[in-house]
């Protein structure tokens, strides 16, 4: 409630609207974000190549090929939207989306496109039902660990790309410099973060959330639980024979720089969850 | 002056609420950087939400949410797209202590039924499917030969 008191301070305050910057001056434009922001630290430099505009948006949208997207958008170099941006800040609604793929294609062939839009949705449902879930465990750890088991800070070697797991570094540079990332290698970042350091949802979940333009509460933090298994039956995890059937060229997938990912399913689970049964 | 407060959730003028608010409502974007701390925005993420903001051609204003709304709406109405976001669900139920606060949500990819259980996706899907795969004009054709 505002006081009275405050009240006058405010019209004292003689409240302006910030001036209008010229359009398309980038520059300017981040310069007026930090000096908005004096709390950001000087080493925070990075600025995406994705612009906040509806026609970089519109261009991706004309692009939009549903029954491509629903064959390839598990790999890496696979025709994904690049739309999510848009999408997390309402700049796009997802019936518009919709509407555009079944304009172009019949159901069936866009069926996996709006499937993944209907998962932003149940996402969005479950945030407006239980808000508190979004931070906390949805049900316990399917891993055989108690969620004390689990580091809750981000370790700095993650959090600057130095794992020394060179595929994952390069997500991480990725992600650090664009704010964007395919949603298989958020996939393999989680897990990594998860199972193979033993390290909370939370603390991966809050990283991506201050680095992903799109990243929104919900859709973020559900799906790293998917990963931990704090939602899901089973925790996420994978293999480097994965990540370089789903990656393109440009994703180093050698033995030699990735060896914590190498080795059969079989192995990395019994190395990941030694206390669970083993996989047969 | 009514206002529409354009937050973080819905940068964009198309959007239900505005046929609501009507030509006289004035849309405004506010830039909290106390909340962009508290979420710990990187510089790049800020740079794209004024971004979207700034290509809306709308005022921007710069502080407390609550405070610019109050100040502007002057007892006037405010309206609001629906957002899942408990903070700002806080901001509107604050103020709608003093002031006529109004939101409507925007419009959703799939009808469900009530009770339906949502504890996995594709309990979610299967319910969902149909309506979710029905492009918005016949949905919208179905309502209004039903009402």
């Amino acid at each position: 409630m505002v006081s009275l008191l405050d009240r006058v301070t405010l019209e004292k305050m003689r409240l302006r609207a910030l001036p209008r910057l010229a359009v398309c001056d980038r520059q300017a434009l981040v310069r007026r974000v930090r000096e908005l922001s004096p709390g950001l630290p000087e080493s925070d430099t990075a600025i995406s190549n994705i612009k906040g505009e509806r026609n970089q948006a519109q261009g991706h949208l004309a692009k939009l090929n549903p029954a491509k997207y629903g064959s390839t958008r598990n790999h890496l170099d696979g025709a994904v939207t690049r739309l999510s941006p848009f999408i997390r800040h309402g700049v796009m609604n997802v019936t518009e989306l919709r509407d555009q793929a079944l304009e172009q294609s019949d159901a069936k062939s866009a069926e996996k496109f709006i499937q993944q839009l209907a998962w932003r949705e149940y996402w969005q449902r479950l945030y407006q039902e239980y808000p508190q879930r979004i931070w906390q465990d949805v049900e316990p750890y399917k891993t055989g660990f108690a969620p004390g088991d689990y580091q809750d800070e981000l370790p700095i070697d993650i959090a600057e790309g130095r794992t020394g797991v060179a595929c994952l570094d390069g997500f991480i540079h990725e992600l650090l410099t664009t704010g964007y990332l395919h949603n298989h290698a958020r996939l393999y970042l989680a897990g990594y973060i998860c199972h193979w350091r033993r390290v909370k949802w939370q603390a991966g979940a809050a990283w991506f959330l201050t680095h992903l333009l799109d990243g929104d509460p919900a859709s973020n933090n559900l799906s790293w639980q998917w990963a931990a298994s704090t939602f899901s039956h089973k925790p996420y995890y994978f293999n480097l024979d994965n990540v370089a059937k789903f990656s393109g060229d440009n994703v180093d997938t050698r033995i030699e720089t990735n060896q914590a990912l190498a080795g059969t399913y079989e192995a990395l689970y019994a190395r990941l969850f030694p206390k669970l049964e083993p996989k047969s | 002056m009514s206002v529409i407060w354009v937050h973080e959730d819905a940068i964009t003028l198309d959007h239900p609420i505005f046929q609501l608010a009507g030509p006289d409502a004035q849309p405004i974007f506010i830039w909290d950087t106390q909340e962009h701390d508290r979420r710990r925005y990187s510089l790049k993420r800020r740079v794209f939400i004024y971004e979207c903001a700034h290509d809306l051609d709308i005022p921007i204003y710069a502080g407390n949410s609550a405070e610019i709304l109050s100040t502007i709406a002057d007892g006037d109405s405010i309206f609001a797209a629906g957002s899942p976001d408990p903070d700002i669900r806080q901001v509107l139920a604050d103020l709608r202590e003093n002031q006529k606060v109004i939101t409507v949500d925007a419009p959703r990819l799939a009808q469900i039924p009530p009770n339906t259980d949502t504890r996995r996706f594709f309990r979610f899907w299967n319910r969902a499917r149909k309506s979710a795969l029905t492009p918005s004009f016949e949905t919208l054709m179905n309502t209004t030969q039903g009402s």
